[in-house]
């Protein structure tokens, strides 16, 4: 006993509460201070109060903005979850070659997004794209630009934003998949269920805790999209694939607006820490574990 | 002996003195640049600069305006910054507003003879006023937007060149001559023209007709009549003609590579991309270029051309002035080689410009003293503060004006719907940059 103090286990969490303290806590805090002033970087900050934050919910912009973000998230959520799960089932099994497989599936998300981003916009280009040429050899002409359109573009940005993170989903579900038992899908056999039986009854309530995580891993990258929309459509044409994350960005790092970047950044703040507590708090009543 | 003694240690502290005092003049200017492309060509002509004032030392430093602005701001914000650095339009006023830069106009006025010089592209770099204010930086270069032509699908419509007495109507019939549409189910094959929300696509339209975007000083936006007639007039183009791309197919691919893979008989840019149809091009197609056409509406004493530099500028904070500035002349004038220029650009320095090298006869579009002529007429621009908040630029290059101007072509809505939105979002940006006294 006499080697361990009560002061040696702080010794060994000192180097990781620092790093919180000054890389995260440190700039949350001055974050949040800068949300309260008119700041470009290049002059010392002036206080404004709550200008910033008067201005956000009276610009038309950020509603536009944040209702992309709401959508966004809805449907990047919802389908990275189905498609993770859909590839991790179909590659939970033993097939001599599906090593490679996982390997093909996991692949996007280790590709760089610029050539995504790039590879994609040629594929979906309104004049010369792969896609539109391919249904005009079958006499299909009027298709809309997916990129081009404001009614269409935040959609388009979804399915490449699954098409990119499936993998990584499916290998979370994967793990999640091996840790079920084998013994109750055999039970389940012998007692007569159907695939689907199986996968409603076994699989999907055991598979709850992974999937609650992935939920809140997949909305928090909903939340801080950025990459791809930069590469594909730089938020437009005229925001309407913007989200907030991007939206913060630009405020900060273009326009040097950091005061009114730090109160859009706290506003996403509150919105991730809402949903996160409400599906923390809805956990008990579906997520079930093996024990 | 000893008399040896004293001589020798005498001579030893003049060595020693005279070394502290050279050592003492010894200036090092930082330099930041923003096209790491030039760099081994800048590096040569600062190894001319030292070799002519050895007592002064550059370090440059080259970064890609990506990465130029954050980093020069975070150098403004802790007192850092370079004795000299590039400076762009869009963000002098900000930077002089600011106190960032140093007034420059004494040393102009001392040193600097405008005649041989593009005088009237100094007027950019005037703070707060464009034609009266002192001057807080200095061009080294300019560009101005240009009509681009190609004479391949001129002459297979049988079409004359493009010339200064070009009319707005005249412009309209050669663009619809040169679109061609073989299936009425698709798109044209080939449009006549390109023009989106862009500035360097749009105000010379505007200007040619006499038009203004801006009021008097620049302080909100006033789209005025014949500007508004300009619009309508590009709008038209796209939107009852179909003579031009609407802005939603152009997703996927850049707008710049539309005139060169021949989508597009002509399109109006900035000179600058004389450089990019040439490499892009090559000689697959013969091209001009020409002067965007006068409108209808453009007065006798009206003629403004759109143009607009890029700058140096020096540090408010610079601890060697004169030596930062004997820099900057060396940079803007005869010693600086046409190689640093990207072709289109054109120099500051007259005898630069107009040198056999940088007309370049032999290559097309071998008449760019067309780009010269433009800087010897009275400017007119939008930049301003907030310009590429309100304008629409680089990473918001879909927001703003451009953003509303985009959805014209697209037909999504009117030219007095986009100007009303323009005015009303433009001004919300203005306010803050420039409020009411």
């Amino acid at each position: 006993m006499r080697y361990y103090s009560k002061v040696s286990p702080w010794l060994f969490i000192t180097p990781t509460i620092l790093g919180l303290v000054f890389f995260r806590l440190g700039p949350i805090i001055g974050a949040f201070l800068a949300s309260f002033t008119d700041w470009n970087v290049f002059s010392p900050p002036e206080w404004i109060g709550t200008a910033n934050y008067v201005e956000l919910f009276n610009s038309s912009t950020f509603w536009l903005i944040l209702r992309n973000t709401l959508v966004f998230s809805v449907f990047y959520v919802a389908g990275v979850m189905v498609v993770g799960l859909f590839l991790a089932v179909l590659v939970n099994n033993r097939l001599r070659a599906i090593t490679f497989f996982r390997g093909l599936y996991y692949l996007p998300v280790i590709t760089s997004t610029v050539a995504i981003g790039a590879v994609w916009s040629w594929i979906l280009s309104a004049r010369f794209g792969v896609f539109p040429n391919l249904l005009a050899n079958f006499g299909i002409y009027n298709v809309p630009s997916f990129l081009g359109d404001g009614r269409y573009a935040l959609l388009t940005l979804v399915v490449v934003y699954i098409w990119k993170m499936s993998g990584y989903h499916m290998i979370l579900f994967l793990a999640g998949l091996q840790n079920i038992p084998e013994e109750y899908y055999e039970a389940a056999k012998i007692d007569g269920a159907t695939r689907w039986q199986s996968l409603r009854h076994i699989t999907l309530p055991l598979l709850s805790s992974t999937t609650f995580f992935i939920g809140i891993i997949a909305l928090i990258q909903s939340l801080q999209s950025f990459d791809i929309t930069m590469a594909m459509t730089e938020g437009g044409p005229n925001y309407a694939s913007a989200t907030l994350s991007f939206f913060t960005y630009i405020n900060a790092f273009v326009h040097f607006r950091m005061g009114y970047a730090a109160a859009m950044s706290f506003v996403l703040l509150i919105i991730v820490g809402i949903i996160t507590f409400v599906n923390f708090r809805a956990r008990k009543y579906w997520v079930e574990t093996v024990d | 002996m000893k008399r040896n003694l004293v001589i020798l240690t005498l001579a030893a502290l003049m060595v020693a003195g005279l070394s502290a005092l050279v050592m003492a003049e010894q200036v090092t200017l930082r330099y930041f640049m923003w096209d790491p492309e030039f760099q081994d060509i800048e590096a040569e002509l600062i190894k001319g600069f030292e070799a002519e004032n050895p007592h002064i030392k550059v370090e440059m430093t080259a970064l890609d305006p990506n990465n130029f602005w954050p980093r020069l701001a975070a150098m403004a914000a802790a007192g850092e910054l370079p004795d000299v650095f590039s400076m762009s339009t869009g963000y002098i006023d900000t930077w002089a507003r600011d106190g960032l830069l140093m007034n420059i106009q004494h040393l102009v006025d001392r040193d600097v003879d405008p005649e041989k010089y593009f005088y009237n592209v100094f007027a950019e770099d005037r703070f707060p006023n464009k034609e009266t204010s002192d001057m807080y930086a200095i061009p080294y270069a300019w560009v101005g937007s240009v009509l681009f032509y190609n004479k391949d699908m001129f002459d297979a419509a049988g079409l004359e060149y493009p010339d200064a007495d070009w009319t707005w109507d005249e412009f309209r019939a050669a663009a619809k001559a040169l679109t061609i549409q073989s299936n009425p189910n698709r798109p044209p094959e080939q449009y006549g023209f390109f023009w989106y929300g862009r500035y360097a696509q749009v105000e010379p339209w505007v200007y040619a007709n006499g038009g203004r975007i801006l009021n008097e000083n620049k302080t909100r936006i006033a789209i005025d009549e014949k500007a508004r007639e300009a619009l309508q007039f590009l709008s038209d183009l796209t939107n009852v003609d179909g003579v031009s791309l609407p802005h939603r197919d152009l997703a996927g691919m850049r707008q710049q590579d539309l005139f060169p893979l021949q989508q597009v008989a002509m399109w109006v840019d900035g000179s600058w991309m004389v450089d990019h149809v040439r490499n892009t091009a090559g000689d697959s197609f013969r091209w001009g270029i020409a002067h965007v056409p006068q409108g209808p509406s453009l007065e006798a004493g009206e003629e403004r051309s759109y143009y607009w530099p890029d700058s140096v500028a020096i540090a408010a904070t610079t601890k060697h002035p004169e030596e930062a500035w004997a820099f900057i002349q060396y940079l803007i004038g005869a010693n600086r080689p046409v190689e640093t220029f990207m072709p289109g650009k054109v120099p500051i320095y007259r005898a630069t410009a107009y040198s056999e090298e940088w007309l370049s006869k032999d290559q097309q579009p071998g008449n760019m003293e067309i780009i010269l002529e433009l800087g010897d007429t009275p400017v007119r621009t939008t930049f301003n503060m907030g310009w590429s908040e309100w304008r629409g630029y680089a990473s918001t290059g879909g927001a703003g004006m451009n953003g509303e101007l985009d959805a014209v072509t697209n037909g999504q809505q009117t030219v007095d719907e986009a100007i009303e939105k323009i005015t009303r979002d433009g001004n919300v940006v203005l306010e803050r940059y420039y409020p009411e006294p």
